[in-house]
């Protein structure tokens, strides 16, 4: 089952994680769903798949009513990510899901119509929350080609999907990156596979350097904090990723 | 029921709809060989005059029944189209229940609101079921249609051989004729049971 820990709380402004499932099968790959309640709003990043609903709902239900969760932010398109949402629309028919515009004619075959999807343009958006907003940045092509991260300017606070994510064996449970050096090794196939461009990557890079994040929160594996957050920025600039790499490890 | 064992007669049922779906296909196909050797033998009767009168007549009741035979034909495809979309429906609602079900199993303290939800789903999944055994049971009633519509022609393919003996200078080219025509309705026969005995079953 998986569990609820509070990761920041200011008064009613609070993000919970919900993470480690140790009796998921393991078929399938392990995420990390973020509540972020400001106000008695309250909203779900990446909800994951619908093998996970169970565990994701009964881990939240610790935390909070499940059924108040009135928003869900989906990443990207992919099935490990979003393709609860027909559950969730079952518990309640009137959340929401803001998503790239790219997806909200491709998700509702997961779950949904053009009422329950909230389409974010390119250039990204502000999404209200309680008092206060969070901002979906654009992280295109990172890996998915309509994709955005979810910023929390007063928690300061990054959600970055698959950006950060790590593969971590079965053995590695914490939930903050204790050990960068240690920890990248398991991140450094992922981002190199999966992240498709130098050019996308850089852009990221440069914008994010520019942020005030005392947290960065990946979708699968650990949360990077302090200096921790630059660190990654820094390895992920020089890292080289995309389809010249894929070439030169298929002829190696 | 657990919704596993739902889930598990579902799928069988699904499997079963679809396999009669591929058993109409090749009674659609006999019964356009009927219609096409009726035509033919339609044309020979009138080619052979008064001494195949009868043979004509036989000939054109032969053509009316596989006309109607495809037609029957048509509305149990239709009737199976029906079934596989809502047996679908049902295995994704019994996925969705079998989630929602493993969800109140893993809550810590009892949710009110998810119970409701579940009762109201459950109750959409029995209707639906009941919609998939009004339609199997029309499916068995167009089949029964079918299986008399076919001891009909076996009847009246058997009068052919007769009516063939009285066709003099034509009387081979009828008997054979009508021997194709009895061949025909027999390999028809067995696939309506092995439809009907399918469609019992589910």
């Amino acid at each position: 089952m998986k569990s609820a820990t509070t990761i920041y709380q200011e008064g009613s402004h609070r993000w919970v994680v919900i993470a480690r499932d140790q009796a998921k099968p393991g078929f399938v790959i392990d995420t990390n769903e973020y509540l972020i309640s400001r106000d008695g709003d309250n909203l779900l990043t990446d909800p994951g798949g619908s093998e996970i609903f169970p565990a994701v709902f009964a881990a939240l239900a610790t935390v909070v009513d499940p059924m108040s969760i009135s928003r869900l932010f989906a990443s990207h398109q992919d099935p490990d990510i979003i393709s609860s949402l027909g559950l969730w629309l079952d518990c309640n028919p009137q959340i929401r899901c803001h998503v790239s515009r790219l997806w909200d004619s491709f998700i509702p075959h997961f779950g949904g119509d053009d009422h329950s999807l909230q389409a974010i343009p390119d250039e990204g958006q502000h999404i209200p929350l309680g008092l206060g907003q969070l901002e979906a940045i654009p992280a295109h092509y990172l890996h998915s080609s309509g994709n955005f991260h979810l910023y929390d300017p007063d928690a300061r606070i990054l959600f970055s999907g698959d950006v950060g994510a790590a593969l971590l064996p079965d053995d590695h449970n914490e939930l903050f990156v204790r050990d960068f050096d240690q920890h990248i090794r398991h991140a450094e196939g992922f981002h190199r596979r999966w992240m498709g461009s130098n050019e996308a990557k850089l852009d990221w890079c440069e914008r994010a350097s520019r942020l005030k994040i005392d947290m960065m929160c990946p979708q699968h594996g650990a949360i990077f904090q302090g200096d921790d957050v630059m660190r990654f920025i820094n390895w992920f600039a020089e890292l080289p990723v995309g389809l010249s790499t894929f070439r030169h490890r298929r002829h190696s | 029921m657990s919704t596993q064992a739902l889930q598990h007669s579902s799928s069988q049922q699904l499997a079963s709809f679809v396999r009669l779906n591929e058993g109409i296909k090749g009674v659609v196909l006999i019964a356009f060989q009927i219609n096409i050797m009726a035509l033919n033998a339609i044309l020979l009767a009138h080619r052979a005059g008064e001494v195949a009168l009868g043979f004509g007549v036989i000939s054109k009741e032969l053509r009316t029944l596989s006309v109607e035979l495809t037609a029957l034909m048509q509305a149990l495809s239709s009737d199976a189209y029906q079934a596989v979309n809502l047996i679908s429906d049902l295995l994704r609602r019994e996925r969705r229940q079998r989630l929602l079900e493993a969800t109140r199993g893993q809550l810590a303290a009892p949710l009110p609101a998810l119970d409701t939800i579940l009762a109201e789903r459950l109750q959409v999944f029995q209707n639906r079921a009941l919609q998939v055994r009004e339609v199997r049971l029309r499916l068995l009633d167009r089949l029964e249609e079918a299986r008399k519509l076919c001891q009909f022609g076996t009847a009246i393919s058997r009068s052919a051989k007769i009516e063939a003996a009285y066709g003099r200078e034509y009387g081979r080219a009828l008997a054979e004729v009508s021997q194709d025509f009895d061949q025909k309705i027999q390999a028809i026969l067995p696939s309506i049971e092995t439809l009907c005995a399918g469609m019992q079953r589910i």
